[in-house]
């Protein structure tokens, strides 16, 4: 057996009787046992099974409950979450709802107790859908039509004054100094500085620069708006003018013209020369356009 | 394999075998692999609790090799590249202390040569040799801890056993 071959099967612990007799007279016999000896001061710390058993089981029963108690925090969080999301859904409802209205924009809105609200250009309509069984209340900025089904009584509050119904059908109008009120149906009454008006179907309240006028009854079955057609009567031509602007986007230079005169007739929402023609042509006016803006002049 | 089925290490019993088969044998080659330095024990516990952890994925006759990688990759990440420091204790010679000063003193400087020839073996060979002569296993049990050959495992010891020599003459 060679050398290699000896020193191999030490290692191995397997030598016998007699390999052991030859393994001793090798030369380097003496070195070898001394590293072999030497080696086993650098015997790693004891290992004691049982005891690092139970610190490693131990260890696992206290994650356990650790995970329970996450467990238990993922729940206290869900729970928060849908808290949370209750009360921003909650809160949420409880807000007013805006509706709005661009140039030469109609819409119509059903509100929650089956009424209907036709908005008309330019306008704004606020009301609150989670009060509105307790009361049926809405401002208004611009000019809508009210179709209000039978119930409690429904406000229309504007700055100028306020509207106030019990089932019927109703335009309101609030623009600069002009405050209107048509009944189509049914009655409303309206409060306009403190003082009361009752208007039945077809009468109009009108206050133009703060100054009550009189007008004829209605006999129209709706506002003509809803037409997609604005209808003035003995309407001074600056608010003619006003309402042609909120439904075309655009504006008027009249330096050279009266605006007080008055008009009647109508125009229509969907062709702005047709329109302008319905304007200018009664009342001997040219008109020319420039970017957005028409000029008015006097033929 | 029907076996695997039936059990699986999640029963508390079962895990218990499992440590009580593999704990030692995988500290003991931690350390000689790693060296003092890195909690080997800890290492050891935290193998085990990640077998836990993933008790149900773990087939039973995986577990030894799964148990090896973890720790052997919480060693690396921990270890990267630090020296390797093996303790020896002194109470050796503290039983013969009728022996001379000078005797005293080449032993400890031999020692001293030794711990720096171990730090100085790789990885593989260090595991494999200090399993051997310090643990006492045969060779086939080294086989199976590492889980390559005999053949592989008698080079690795040998072959170590002639740096070790030829380091401490150098030295």
């Amino acid at each position: 057996m060679t050398r290699e071959a000896l020193i191999k099967k030490w290692l191995d612990n397997a030598l016998d009787a007699k390999e052991t007799e030859a393994f001793k007279k090798l030369g380097d016999y003496e070195q070898l046992t001394k590293l072999s000896e030497s080696l086993k001061q650098f015997k790693a710390p004891e290992y004691n099974t049982s005891e690092e058993l139970k610190r490693v089981l131990s260890q696992l029963n206290s994650k356990k409950k650790k995970k329970r108690s996450s467990t238990l925090k993922q729940l206290v969080k869900i729970a928060a979450i849908i808290v949370l999301g209750f009360s921003v859904v909650y809160y949420s409802s409880t807000l007013d709802t805006t509706l709005t209205t661009d140039y030469a924009e109609h819409t119509t809105i059903e509100l929650p107790d089956a009424s209907w609200v036709t908005l008309n250009a330019k306008s704004e309509l606020t009301y609150n859908k989670h009060n509105w069984n307790k009361q049926r209340e809405i401002s208004l900025r611009g000019e809508a039509y009210f179709k209000v089904s039978n119930g409690a009584s429904f406000n229309v509050k504007t700055a100028s004054g306020t509207v106030t119904v019990i089932g019927t059908e109703f335009n309101v109008k609030q623009r600069r100094n002009i405050f209107e009120v048509t009944c189509y149906e049914g009655s409303v009454k309206v409060v306009y500085q403190d003082k009361n008006s009752i208007l039945n179907s077809g009468d109009n309240f009108s206050i133009l620069d703060g100054k009550l006028i009189a007008k004829e009854k209605e006999t129209a079955p709706s506002p003509s708006w809803l037409n997609n057609e604005s209808y003035f009567k003995s309407m001074p031509l600056n608010f003619v003018l006003n309402e042609f602007e909120r439904q075309f986007e655009l504006n008027f230079d009249t330096k050279d013209i009266n605006v007080a005169q008055l008009f009647t007739g109508s125009f229509t929402h969907k062709d702005v020369h047709l329109a302008l023609k319905s304007i200018t042509l009664p009342l001997n006016l040219k008109y020319s356009i420039k970017d957005n803006t028409i000029v008015l002049t006097r033929e | 394999m029907s076996k695997d089925l039936n059990h699986n290490i999640c029963e508390e019993t079962r895990f218990a075998s499992v440590f009580s088969a593999h704990a030692k044998n995988l500290h003991n080659f931690l350390y000689y692999k790693f060296g003092a330095n890195f909690n080997p024990k800890d290492k050891v516990q935290d193998a085990f609790i990640k077998l836990w952890e993933n008790c149900s994925k773990v087939k039973p006759s995986k577990a030894k090799s799964y148990l090896y990688k973890i720790a052997n990759n919480m060693m690396l990440n921990e270890a990267a590249h630090q020296k390797v420091v093996l303790k020896y204790k002194q109470q050796k010679q503290q039983r013969h202390t009728n022996e001379n000063p000078e005797f005293l003193m080449e032993e400890a400087q031999y020692n001293e040569k030794l711990q720096k020839a171990i730090a100085n073996l790789s990885e593989a060979q260090r595991s494999a040799f200090l399993l051997n002569r310090i643990e006492g296993k045969k060779h086939r049990e080294i086989a199976e801890i590492l889980g390559i050959s005999v053949k592989a495992v008698e080079k690795r010891i040998y072959g170590a056993l002639k740096k070790l020599r030829a380091e401490i003459e150098h030295l």
